[in-house]
Order: C-alpha cells, then structure tokens, then sequence
C-alpha cells in the first residue's frame, strides 16, 4: 500500500515539475517550422518595448527568427496599409489598432484565424482563446463575426493627474470611476493649479490636427444625454448627425483648455503633451491604460513623477456620461504572408496565458482573465485591476462607428477641431462643418444607395453581440 | 567525341551568326541614316518611356477609374472625368492651391533676390570668399528632411533655440511668445522663412554662375558715361542676367509648388488646414485615404499648373526681352 502511494506521489511529483515543459512541448508541426524567419511591422509604443524582451526567448524556443520593423505612431496606417495593398507578404505579422480593424478586414489583407486557434498542431493545448475577455476580442479582432486578430492588451482611456500638485492646492483627487470626477471638476482643479510662473500648465491636450480622432472623443461622449448614446455620428440609416449641441459643447469645453497652454500649442500631439507631462511641467494629461508604465510609472525613465500620479477614467459629462470606449492593439497574419504557420506560432506564443502575464511586468496590458487575476499584474501594474470590471460589463468597443470610413471621418474632425482651437472658427461653424463633409464620405462611400441592403450592421446598439465567447466566432 | 562533334558545330554555326550580326548592323548601325540615331536614342526612350510617359499614361487611367487601394474587391469601373469634377467642386484643392501658390510666389521672390544680392556681393568680396561660399551652400546640400528636422528641434514648442531665445525676447519686451508654429498667419510665414533658408543658396548659385557669364563691355561703356550703380544693374546687369534668372526661377518655382517634407514634418498641414499646400493635400488623399483615383486626378492637375505656369513665366520672359531689344 505504502509502495504503491510512493509510486503515486513520485508520478504527482513529476508531473507537477514537468507540467510547465508539457504545457510548452512543441508539436511536430512546430519543430518542422526551425529555420524560417517571419517579418513582424509594429509601431513605437510601450507595449510593443514590453513584448519585444521576449522575442530572443521564442527565436530559442522555436528556431523561427523574427525581424521587427518599428515606425512613429502617427505613420503606421499609411506604412502598413502601403505594404498591405502591395500584396508582396513583405511582413507577415501586422500590428492592428482596433480603429482601423475594419478597413484591412474588409479589403481582405487579413487572415481569418479561427482556424489556426482550432489547429492543435500549431497552437499548444493551453492556449485557452476563451480565456480572452469577450469584448477585447470581440472589439479589437472580430468584423463581420470573424476573428482577424488577438490583442495584445486592452484598455480604456483616461486621464493622469498629478495628485501630489492637486493635494498641494488643497483639492483630493476621486478614485477611477468615481461619479463626482466630471468635466467641471476637471477643468476647475486645472484652473487652480495652474501656474505658469511656477512651470506648471493646468492641463496638457493635444490639439493636433492628427490627434482630435483619440483625445476629444472621450469629450464628444461625456456631453451626450442617455438618450442621444449611440447616435453621436450616425443614426440608424447612417445619416450623419455630428452636428449638434452636444458636439459644439464638448468642443468648446476642449478648446477651454487652451486658457492653461502655451501659445504655440496649436500642433501639440502626443510627443509634445507627453514630454511637458513627463518633465514635471503639466498637471493633466490624456492617457491610454497601456502607456501607463511606460510613460508615467517607469522608476528609471521618469523619476520625477513616479508615484505621484492618480490614473484616473475621462471625466463624466454633465449627464453622466463617461467615455465607454477602449483602445488595443493586436496581431494580424497578412493573408499574403507565405510563413503563415510560423507567423501565427509566434502570435500565439506572444499572447500565450504565460507571456500575456509576464510581460505585464515590464509594461504591457492584459487582455486576458488570467492576467487581469494575476498576482504579476497587480504588482506591477495595479491601476489595471481597477479597470476589469469595466472591461467585462461597460465598454462599447464600437463607439468610435469602426467603419472603413473612419480614418476621413476623423481626419474631419480633427482639422474642423484645430481650425476652432486657433479661433480661425467657431464650435458651431466646426459641427455644421464636420457633417457636411462626413455627409460627403459616407455618400462617396455608397452608403446613400437607395436599396442597398450589404450596409455593416450597427452592433454598438446591442451589446450581447460582444459578450460571445471568443471560441463562438469563425 | 560527342563534345568534338558539338565543337565542330558550332564552328559551322558561327559564319553564319556573323553574318546575321552584320546584317542587323548594317540595317541599325550607322550605315542606315534613318534608323541609327533611333538606335542611339533608344536608351533614353525607353528610359523616358519607363519613368515619364508610362507614368504619366498610367496616372490618366487611374484618374479615369474609382480605385480605393483600401478596398481592393470593390468593383472597379470607368467614371470619365468625375474623379477631376470631384477634385474641382472640393473645397480643400481650392484652398491648397491658394496656399500652394502664395507659400511659391513669396519663398521664390524671396530666394531669388536674396540669392542675386548675395552673388553680387560675393563679386566685391576678395578675401575668404571661399569659405563664406562654402557656408552659404550648406543649407542646400543638406536633405530637404533632415533640414525640416533641423527647424522643427528649433521651432519646438517651449524647448527650441528660436522659441526659447525669441520667447526671451518678447517676454522682456512685455508681449507674449510668438506662435510660431500655431498661429495661421505665423505658420504659414514660418515655413517661409526655412524654405527661404534652404533655397536661397540655389539662387546664389546659379546667379553667381550667370553674373561669371557676363561680358565686360557693357559695363565699361556704362562707366565711361558715368552711369551711376543703381542704372548699370537695372539696365545691364538683369537684362543680360535674364536666361539663368530664367532657368533658376522655373527650377525653383516647380520645387517650390511642390514642397513636401518641409511642410510634413513642420506642421503636417496645421494648423488647421493653414499649411496644407496641394502636395499634402494630394499625399493625404492618396496616402492616408488611398483614394488612388482622385489622387491621380489631383496629381495631373497639379501637373498641368505647373505647365501653365511655367509657359506664362517663359513667355513673360521673352517679352520683356523682345521689348527690351
């Protein structure tokens, strides 16, 4: 009896010690692809650093070696939709912001990979695609039900303040998601610690003409009413209906920040508005969940402002309304890449349930339960534990109408936005603007056809549609 | 022996490829007076036909089509001239080919009589006029990017050598900083200002170049009847300096309505629309909505501007020559 628990306990014993290496065992199919090299295209982001430690580690696992290109944030459409309409396959991993998902889905420069999830061979048994929170996959890699790409992290936007500078003039910063945390309240604490003088702005936006598409929508959608949600750019028949009060509102209520920059501010992005932030000379700032590490936590980079900031959600409108949007970045295959097998190996290493959490340690966000669970993450990185729930129950990855169209339609914005930034024209004269010349996208478009029926559907007005298991999609 | 076999083959063969070799010479080479030069122009046909003609014949039938590069499986289909009318009725080609034209006409007036008194200048200067020279073609050698990066770091916001020392300046004096980058009016005169830095010394160049080419008899003649400097430069000096000025305001004029990088990399654009010249207008219409078909249709537009206006130039030039004479 004695021998036979030894003998149990010794098998336990083993398989617990090697239950890791049989986690990682490599199939046949994955030891056969040594030796091919894959071309991965990504920008310069904080995440991609994060990620990019791992690769010597897969290039040993696997015998695949990885080339990377990165290029600036503000020419990775352009760049990757050149190289994509080329159809040479000279990159065969493309990262995916979720914005322009529909565009290289629809042109048919993505691979569908349900297949490659499903394929044994190929991807290890552990991989657990349900382990994805549904609305990160659901909003980041699916369109027209199938699944294009796997995020790399999920995130909403938000705010940083500085609460050290906010406690020093006598005002106490709400926790994430607080209700009392609104635009007034903002713009008010802005106005009081702002001082010039001193070398400290109120409030460091982005009025660039490129960036009004990402930092003034959290805006856009704070002045909306219950009511009007879901309608801020189209109604059900795709007419546009950006010109409205509650657009001219919210865009007077950006533009009011400009009382706390400089006068040469006009252009400032994310490079400018970050540095002035980064170098202890801003109190607020635009921030998105997964360039928290990097641009404001990292101990080596940015001693001075390490620990002093608050991560909080963009401020609620006057009706309560907060921004319920998200943003990620994910793995695409280029459907002419000619190393699929080992382009998709690598993706699912890179955003396997081991990697997802190790990697948060030097800066990446999750996507998946086990890392948003993991003791890694809320170590390293606790202001993401915050945002779970809301991931799960509130964000609409579909607020920002993902539509081929999107990149004219918030190119519009932008330099409508700008033009009202620098006083060339009023709020009203911007909205009025803005859908005579979205009206004009969307007609060139086709979307005015009388009787046509292959119109994408409105998903953000039924939210089940994201809450699918992500095993559900094709 | 099956290799000696072949070899002697061949040995017959070869009379016989001579010949055909000296048949096609005699038919091509300089013995055939209608077809040689055909002959030693083909090089240069086929390379003007690969990179100017089929270009050009290509960009026709893309402004003829609805191409989307973003949507490849749309169906594709001929739409006559509506992707020009589509262009024409926009109201952002207008209001880039007014900022295109005015940043051209300011930047080369400018350059050209920056450039023609330098030159005229250097004509006094004896000493260490090779090193000045040296200086003043900096500029023009650097890449049009690397300069636009050059000023950009200087312009930057707060942190730049001219927004720091100029915002010095101005807050000693009581103002505020100068937009220089954010102001509509300041922008667009800002990059002005580096194109006029970065050309001028083409002007200088080539003005130097034509002043060398000037004969010396007119001059003599118009210092015997004592004609004061002001009258000998306007009525010598730029009448006879007319061809290069020619050459070197076409030159600068098609470059100038053409910058790019300068004005990407300063300000994309911004703000607001105030710097958007036809080439960024063009870039982003075909480079961000991959619109290849309006894109070709602005692209031939801007093509046929240029050629007006350099035929108006010209003939302007001759004019005032003919009337001159």
């Amino acid at each position: 009896m004695g021998g036979r628990i030894s003998i149990g306990l010794t098998a336990a014993l083993i398989m617990t010690v090697s239950a890791p290496a049989i986690v990682h065992a490599q199939t046949e199919a994955q030891k056969a692809l040594a030796g091919t090299e894959i071309r991965f295209l990504q920008p310069a982001m904080p995440q991609f650093a994060a990620i990019g430690r791992f690769i010597p580690e897969f290039e040993q696992k696997y015998g695949i070696k990885v080339t990377v290109d990165e290029i600036p944030f503000d020419q990775y459409r352009q760049r990757s939709l050149v190289e994509m309409q080329q159809r040479t396959g000279a990159y065969d991993i493309y990262a995916v912001d979720v914005m322009w998902l529909a565009e290289y889905a629809t042109a048919g420069f993505l691979e569908p990979l349900m297949q490659y999830v499903k394929n044994g061979d190929l991807t290890d048994p552990g991989y657990d695609i349900d382990d994805f929170l549904p609305r990160a996959i659901s909003g980041t890699g699916v369109w027209d039900d199938v699944l294009y790409t796997i995020p790399l992290g999920a995130g909403p936007v938000g705010v940083t303040l500085r609460r050290d500078v906010a406690e020093e003039a006598g005002v106490a910063l709400p926790p994430r998601f607080d209700p009392s945390f609104t635009t007034d309240f903002m713009y008010e604490t802005a106005k009081k610690v702002h001082n010039p003088e001193a070398g400290m702005m109120g409030f460091a936006q982005m009025p660039g003409r490129w960036f009004w598409g990402i930092t003034y929508l959290p805006y856009l959608y704070a002045f909306q009413t219950p009511e009007t949600v879901g309608n801020e750019y189209v109604d059900k028949d795709w007419k546009i209906t950006i010109n409205n009060e509650r657009t001219i509102d919210s865009i007077e209520y950006f533009v009011s920040f400009r009382d706390f920059m400089p006068a040469d501010s006009a252009n400032w992005g994310i490079d400018e508005a970050t540095a002035m932030y980064q170098a202890g000379r801003a109190f607020g700032l635009w921030n998105y969940q997964d360039f928290i590490k990097g641009f404001f936590e990292d101990p080596e980079a940015h001693p001075e402002i390490v620990g002093k900031n608050a991560h909080l959600h963009t401020p609620a409108g006057p009706h309560g309304m907060i921004d319920p949007w998200y943003g990620a970045w994910s793995f695409g295959l280029s459907v002419d890449s000619s190393n699929k097998e080992a382009a998709w190996t690598f993706i699912q290493w890179m955003t396997s349930k081991e990697i997802q959490e190790r990697a948060t340690e030097f800066g990446a966000g999750p996507s998946r339960h086990s890392t948003y669970k993991s003791e890694t993450l809320a170590k390293h990185q606790p202001w993401w534990v915050d945002v779970y729930d809301f991931m799960l129950k509130t964000t609409n990855p579909d607020e920002r109408i993902r539509v081929p169209e999107w990149a004219e339609i918030s190119d519009i914005m932008g330099e409508e936005g700008n033009r009202v930034w620098i006083g060339e024209i009023d709020a009203a004269t911007a909205a009025a603007n803005m859908e005579r010349r979205m009206t004009e996208v969307m007609r060139r478009a086709g979307y005015y056809i009388p009787g046509r029926t292959d119109l994408p559907p409105q998903h953000w007005r039924d939210m089940s549609y994201y809450d699918r298991l992500p095993s559900e999609w094709k | 022996m099956t290799d000696s076999k072949a070899f002697a083959g061949m040995m017959v063969a070869q009379p016989a490829e001579r010949g055909k070799v000296r048949r096609l010479l005699s038919r091509l080479g300089p013995g055939n007076p209608a077809a040689f030069p055909w002959v030693l122009m083909a090089p240069t046909l086929i390379v003007l036909f690969a990179f100017g003609i089929y270009p050009f014949l290509n960009a026709l039938y893309i402004a003829g089509q609805n191409i989307i590069l973003s949507r490849p499986h749309a169906p594709r289909f001929f739409v006559g001239l509506y992707q020009y009318q589509s262009v024409i009725q926009d109201p952002e080609f207008w209001h880039a080919l007014g900022v295109t034209v005015w940043f051209t006409v300011q930047a080369v007036f400018l350059e050209f009589w920056l450039g023609l008194g330098l030159a005229l200048l250097f004509r006094r200067i004896t000493v260490g006029a090779g090193i000045l020279r040296t200086f003043i073609l900096i500029p023009m050698i650097l890449p049009p990017l690397v300069a636009a990066l050059i000023w950009r770091y200087m312009f930057y916001p707060g942190g730049g050598l001219v927004t720091y020392y100029a915002g010095w300046i101005t807050r000693a004096l009581g103002f505020g900083e100068i937009p220089f980058l954010s102001d509509p009016t300041v922008a667009f005169h800002t990059l002005v200002f580096v194109d006029v830095w970065e050309w001028t010394p083409f002007m200088f160049l080539m003005m130097t170049a034509g002043l060398a080419q000037l004969p010396r008899q007119p001059y003599e003649a118009a210092e015997i009847d004592g004609a004061s400097a002001w009258r000998i430069f306007w009525t010598i000096t730029l009448p006879l300096l007319k061809p290069a000025i020619l050459i070197a305001v076409v030159i600068r004029t098609m470059d100038a309505f053409r910058t790019y990088e300068l004005i990407v990399v300063m300000t994309r654009g911004g703000p607001g629309n105030a710097t958007t010249t036809l080439n960024v207008y063009l870039t982003k219409v075909g480079l961000e909505f991959f619109d290849a078909s309006k894109a070709a249709a602005i692209s031939l537009i801007m093509m046929m501007i240029i050629i007006v206006m350099s035929l108006i130039f010209i003939r302007a030039m001759r004019m005032r020559s003919q009337s001159a004479a």
